[in-house]
């Protein structure tokens, strides 16, 4: 099923950058909508390849890295025209796709293996909704940190306006409760599987420090409203960490081991 | 910051800054009797002491909030400014768990001494620990008080968070888990604990029968002169025997026969079912190269076959890796103290509960494989579940309040923090 990856991802892509174009250098409606529609267009052919590969390894597919990436790419790619649809931000959609696209092609150019085979620890109804929670709280929080960037670098070219923190805010909001959501139905999972809910496991305590780091970001921002500057630094710190959480555990010497560390 | 300059510290309205200094103080106080005690795990009295001082800390907290309401420090400990130095106080300890390896031995003193590699049992996480509970109890209260329903989200996020906190804090001492090694049709009653102290248990457990589900197993190409698999970076090192006919390298696979269960006799194998068998095939190998064909028999082996290789020519062999476990259960009578006799079936992911305890599928004999006549089952008792398991469905109902609502609308709560 992955042989046909190549296709699909292209198709995706080429729809993706067509839209991306449409949307930084038209200025009509009826163009926005098209650029708007081609998104979409790109989003559902890789649900539609997801799907089909699904039913053909006959378990999710969340195992591995690369499959990750592919729910990343999905679900940014979603979430960058849900907020174009409910703020009407261009540029956010345009990073958004750009970012889905890289992870697309890092999944072009690193092949994935083709494993059908899942240990009887995955086999549980808690998988699916603990890794599509948290990549969906990636994808959020993702988009946030993606505006907080672009506002530490674009301040320095003058104006500060409210708007952009109050969306990063938004996203943060979102993602969190996403991500608190995926630590706690790991929990339950932990304890139907391993007998404990917390072990400290590597990749348990690098979730745990990512979700500090978001939690500091809203403490921050509820006391100092008003310190945007600093409040986005620590979104893209944040930002960092869960990348760590996500890939980084993988190389981590205190790592290994860990029934957490997804498949090359 | 600018007006917490010229306020000097220590002066009323405490800011960030003592909130920093206190979280500083408590880590490397911590860290100080850690040293002092020899580096030695810190473990907190059992029941019922455990409950006693989690009692006596409830008892202070709603004392000091009821009748230092008003005072600078309460104010300021139920407070952004005392809480954010003491997250990152946290995130900092955590920070270190995150790189140092934990519960092995170390090599470094410096991490043996601070007791970095078994830092949930040390000094710093546990004053950490309750530094944060006092502020997180202390807030929960302020924000009660007067009941006001637009702090509801508010109160579901850090009163469960206090309680997960709480009740994993004080009923770490009360676990209780243990590994059984149950052989077929022996009955078990001792248990094993971490350390290797054997304890005996109110259950007895007898294995009826130990069953593992196999995937079907996978082939591969490896170089006859290192043994390596040849095939690198490409989407398919192995592939799963689960059809006829597939590519693999540069060979082109025809299954003849599988065996899924197999004996070998002189040069061919036959289905048999019996202590130690294993799986075989019989494939035919063309090369995509230059057309040759070979024809043989791969086998993957078990503790009483040698696996074979199908040399394909000079350079390459076929070989059979072995099965991986698709699932494992062990089907159990339990009979405890009290005359309560049943049958169950548990497998990884389902564990069957009893009698306060839950009994997990954990592991057997690998070296046996589908053979094994040993289940390791592991037994664990935590009296303090409920209230963890409260306290962690009071923060998934404040994350969907989180999600609903998102971030409360300035102006509206904010004059409380």
């Amino acid at each position: 099923m992955w042989l046909n990856f190549p296709v699909f991802a292209s198709v995706a892509i080429l729809l993706w950058m067509a839209a991306t174009g449409l949307f930084l250098f038209s200025a009509s409606k009826i163009l926005n909508r098209l650029a708007a529609g081609l998104s979409v267009s790109g989003t559902l052919v890789l649900l539609v390849f997801v799907i089909m590969l699904w039913q053909a390894i006959d378990r999710p597919p969340m195992r591995t890295l690369g499959e990750t990436r592919l729910w990343y790419a999905i679900f940014l790619s979603g979430i960058g025209l849900a907020s174009y649809f409910r703020w009407k931000y261009k540029w956010l959609v345009c990073y958004s796709l750009t970012l889905a696209m890289m992870f697309l092609s890092v999944n072009l150019n690193h092949p994935e293996t083709y494993d059908k085979t899942l240990m009887p620890a995955l086999q549980s109804p808690w998988f699916v909704p603990h890794v599509i929670v948290y990549i969906f709280a990636y994808a959020l929080l993702g988009a946030s940190s993606l505006v907080a960037i672009r506002n530490i670098f674009v301040k320095s070219s003058g104006k500060t306006t409210s708007e952009p923190i109050h969306m990063a805010d938004n996203l943060v909001y979102l993602g969190f409760s996403f991500l608190t959501l995926g630590l706690l139905f790991g929990a339950l999972w932990a304890k139907e599987a391993w007998g404990h809910y917390w072990t400290w496991d590597p990749k348990e305590t690098w979730a745990f420090i990512t979700w500090m780091f978001y939690l500091i970001y809203i403490h921050y921002r509820f006391r100092n409203p008003l310190a945007h500057n600093k409040a986005m630094m620590i979104l893209a710190a944040a930002f960092v960490i869960l990348l760590i959480c996500w890939f980084g555990v993988n190389y981590l010497p205190s790592a290994q081991n860990s029934i957490h560390v997804y498949t090359e | 910051m600018s007006e917490s300059n010229k306020r000097k510290t220590w002066q009323h309205p405490w800011s960030y800054r003592e909130g920093t200094i206190i979280t500083v103080t408590m880590i490397v106080l911590g860290f100080a009797l850690q040293i002092a005690s020899g580096g030695t795990s810190f473990r907190l009295a059992g029941f019922p002491w455990n409950l006693i001082s989690g009692v006596i800390f409830l008892a202070f907290l709603v004392l000091l909030f009821l009748f230092q309401k008003k005072h600078a420090v309460t104010k300021w400990l139920g407070g952004v400014k005392a809480a954010l130095p003491a997250i990152f106080g946290f995130t900092f300890l955590v920070l270190l768990m995150g790189f140092v390896k934990q519960d092995v031995q170390s090599k470094n003193m410096l991490v043996e001494l601070l007791g970095l590699n078994h830092l949930v049992k040390t000094w710093p996480f546990i004053l950490i620990n309750f530094y944060l509970l006092v502020l997180l109890g202390l807030v929960t209260l302020k924000r009660l008080t007067p009941f006001n329903l637009k702090n509801f989200g508010f109160f579901l996020n850090h009163f469960g968070l206090f309680l997960v906190l709480f009740s994993t804090a004080l009923g770490s001492s009360d676990v209780k888990t243990l590994n059984m090694d149950c052989y077929e049709d022996q009955t078990e009653w001792r248990g094993r604990e971490a350390n290797g102290t054997v304890v005996e248990l109110p259950v007895a457990i007898k294995l009826l029968n130990f069953t593992i589900e196999e995937f079907r197993p996978k082939l591969t190409i490896i170089d006859n002169k290192t043994g390596k698999i040849v095939i690198e970076n490409s989407r398919q090192k192995f592939e799963l025997l689960d059809r006829d006919a597939f590519d693999l390298f540069q060979y082109h696979l025809e299954v003849d026969t599988f065996y899924a269960s197999s004996g070998r006799v002189e040069e061919n194998y036959y289905p048999v079912n019996e202590p130690g068998s294993s799986p075989s095939a019989r494939i035919k190998v063309t090369n995509l190269m230059d057309q040759s064909v070979s024809h043989g028999w791969v086998c993957s082996g078990s503790y009483a076959m040698q696996p074979e290789a199908l040399k394909i020519n000079e350079n390459h062999s076929l070989i059979m890796l072995p099965a991986e476990p698709k699932k494992f259960s062990s089907e159990v009578s339990i009979v405890t103290k009290d005359g309560k006799s049943q049958t169950a079936l548990i497998e990884v992911n389902k564990p069957f509960r009893i009698n306060g305890w839950t009994i997990y599928q954990l592991g057997y004999n690998t070296k046996m494989g589908r053979w094994s006549d040993l289940s390791v089952l592991q037994l664990v008792r935590d009296p303090w579940l409920p209230a963890v398991y409260t306290g962690i469905f009071l923060m998934m109902a404040g994350a969907i309040f989180l999600f609903i609502f998102g971030k409360p609308k300035s102006g509206g709560t904010e004059h409380v923090a």
